[in-house]
């Protein structure tokens, strides 16, 4: 169970400040699929690094089973991270010096993983494994992203635009992809999306507007990958 | 144009080194010259000290004078490299516009500056401690009393000179290396290097890393070599000058040697730390610990800077032993000469400490890299 409760972040410097995320409370099940819905500039991404402890909220409080990591230190924060958490960005950040095998395994090892290739070919990746991430499509590269924190078997997983640069075909087969690990491995899903019908397939859905949730509902039932609409 | 008077400033070792290179060069030169000027009032048994003295001094100046103008070279090209880039995308960005190459490259004039504060700073501090100078080469009284004169044509040979030379070198360096097409500054050039480095399916994701970041970065291995070359010479060396020369060429053996042993050791490990910052944010997103993160990025150098120190051993050894038995060879009472095995442990254990400092302090940067300067550094 993820609880937040009155999360507070600004940016900027005392004369030029703004809130970006005006008191957030939520409950996340485990092994739960929730999806943060919002305009750009709505707080969501700044939201997901608050909750996955990539930063610290200025106040309030993120428990995992009851442990506040607010409150805990950079170290045992990283700590947390490489227990718990995997990531999808936005932007993708993987190593630029480092090939797509080289990528994935930097998530895979945390986990003792060894069997992280067939991760790579699910992914439709298994042609471009020598490749540096320079050399790959938008689209590739953010497989690469997907296909490394999946490796790394993480027992959150945050999305922010996991199929933004993908086409249809290739999105809903990543997505399809990420549902079916989650039934095995039973993982929490947390994903951001502007795509409105990407919603249809969580269990719960949250609406972000300037910093503060103005909306949650829960499905009755889940669509597939496929069966959502585009 | 887009080089402001911040990135000159990044500089600072080049005008440091630069520095050196003429501080030496214009005291031994200037001394020459004067000495030139009362030759004919030599007596002869003082020949074979003006004789050696005019040795020492076109030895001399030679041998940190050059050493060190090549330091600056290499030291001008990978900076100006380093710049373009780290600034590829906007070179990229005026180059997609239409700029062409050589106006792009014609703005690179301005790292020529930093060769020109160098120059002037150690041709002055030369001046400076000219009359001291004079006095300590003639401590024996065996030749006329003389005073330093101004020279000009070593203003131009020391000054102008390499600040033209280096502003030329400039604008000609970055001239090719903007020839990388377009598309290759925007997106970053696929480097052939870091490619397909037989992935070992068994070894360790931190082993692998250490042995890319080290491939990737050859000059650096270079550069830290280097710095442990210029130590391990230089400070070996000023144990054998104490003896064989005079106190005062000790002691400035012995400074040149640390700030440029250090100048550079401290370039090169900047470099390394800046330019991995992006990927140990990532790592660290993920959950590697700063010492992990440290430990691939910087541990993997120690075997050159311990090449470096041998081989400056070596390289100060041979050159006393030369200097001793060829332009001494005439002088009566010139101590002999051997291996100096305190001065090495002397050298070895200062260096070793100094760099394992200067390694636990940077690794305490990288500690301190956060999570967010990944995506500082994309907006
Ligand atoms: N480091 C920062 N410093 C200052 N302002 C920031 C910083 N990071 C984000 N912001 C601001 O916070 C607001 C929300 O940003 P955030 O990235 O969370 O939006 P988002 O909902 O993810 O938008 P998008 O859908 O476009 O990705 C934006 O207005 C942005 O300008
Ligand atoms: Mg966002």
């Amino acid at each position: 169970m993820i609880r937040a409760e009155n999360i507070r972040k600004s940016y900027g410097t005392r004369d030029n400040r703004c809130e970006i995320l005006k008191g957030i409370s939520i409950d996340i099940e485990d092994g739960g699929f929730t999806v943060i819905l919002g305009a750009s500039g709505s707080g969501k991404s700044t939201l997901l690094n608050v909750l996955s402890g990539l930063e610290r909220p200025d106040s309030g409080s993120i428990f995992y089973d009851g442990e506040n990591i607010a409150e805990l230190s950079d170290d045992s924060l990283t700590a947390f991270r490489r227990k718990n958490i995997g990531f999808i960005f936005q932007q993708y950040y993987l190593l630029p010096n480092l090939n797509v095998d080289r990528n994935v395994k930097m998530g895979a090892e945390l986990a003792g993983n060894k069997d992280y290739a067939d991760i790579i070919n699910a992914l439709g990746l298994s042609e471009k494994r020598r490749k540096l991430p320079r050399e790959l499509s938008g689209g590739e590269q953010q497989r690469v992203s997907a296909a490394r924190a999946l490796a790394k078997k993480p027992s959150v997983l945050f999305l922010d635009e996991p199929t933004g640069a993908l086409d249809e075909e290739t999105g809903r087969s990543v997505l399809d992809y990420i549902c079916r690990l989650r039934d095995e491995l039973k993982f929490t899903v947390i994903m951001v999306t502007h795509n409105a019908n990407i919603a249809d397939m969580a269990k719960t859905v949250i609406k972000m507007n300037s910093g503060k949730i103005v909306g949650q509902y829960r499905n009755q039932t889940q669509k597939t990958a496929y069966e959502i609409g585009w | 144009m887009i080089i402001g008077a911040k990135d000159v400033c990044k500089l600072l070792g080049i005008v440091i080194i630069s520095a050196c290179a003429v501080f030496v060069s214009t005291l031994f030169l200037n001394y020459n010259l004067d000495l030139n000027g009362i030759e004919a009032q030599i007596a002869d048994e003082s020949r074979a000290l003006y004789d050696a003295l005019v040795m020492t001094g076109s030895v001399v100046s030679a041998v940190s004078g050059g050493c060190l103008l090549m330091t600056s070279v290499v030291m001008l090209c990978f900076y100006i490299k380093h710049y373009i880039d780290s600034h590829r995308k906007e070179l990229g960005i005026l180059k997609a516009m239409g700029y062409s190459n050589i106006r792009i490259a014609a703005g690179f004039w301005v790292f020529g500056l930093s060769v020109f504060a160098g120059t002037l700073a150690g041709f002055s501090g030369a001046y400076l401690i000219m009359p001291a100078f004079y006095s300590v080469q003639n401590e024996s009284g065996l030749l006329p009393d003389f005073s330093a004169e101004f020279h000009p044509r070593l203003l131009i040979l020391l000054v102008i000179a390499p600040t033209a030379a280096f502003a030329l070198l400039s604008v000609i360096y970055s001239f090719f290396r903007m020839k990388t097409p377009v598309l290759d500054l925007l997106k970053g050039k696929p480097d052939s290097k870091s490619r397909d480095v037989a992935a070992k399916d068994n070894m360790p994701f931190l082993k692998e890393l250490k042995k890319i970041t080290l491939r990737g970065r050859r000059s650096l291995v270079f550069f830290i070599a280097f710095a442990s070359f210029c130590y391990s010479a230089m400070v070996q060396m000023s144990f054998g000058m104490g003896d064989l020369a005079s106190e005062m060429m000790s002691a400035m053996t012995f400074m040149i040697g640390v700030v440029l042993a250090f100048t550079t050791l401290f370039i090169a490990v900047t470099t390394v730390v800046r330019s991995n910052a992006g990927s140990v944010s990532i790592m660290k997103i993920f959950g590697y610990s700063g010492r992990e993160c440290s430990s691939a990025i910087l541990s993997g150098y120690r075997p050159a800077a311990a090449a470096g120190f041998v081989i400056g051993t070596l390289y100060q050894y041979l050159l006393l032993k030369i200097a001793v038995e060829v332009i001494f060879k005439d002088i009566e009472n010139v101590p002999v000469f051997e291996f100096n095995v305190q001065a090495l442990i002397i050298a070895a254990v200062s260096f070793a400490v100094v760099y394992e400092a200067v390694m636990l302090c940077y690794s305490r940067r990288i500690g301190k890299i956060s999570v967010k300067e990944i995506m500082m550094e994309a907006e």
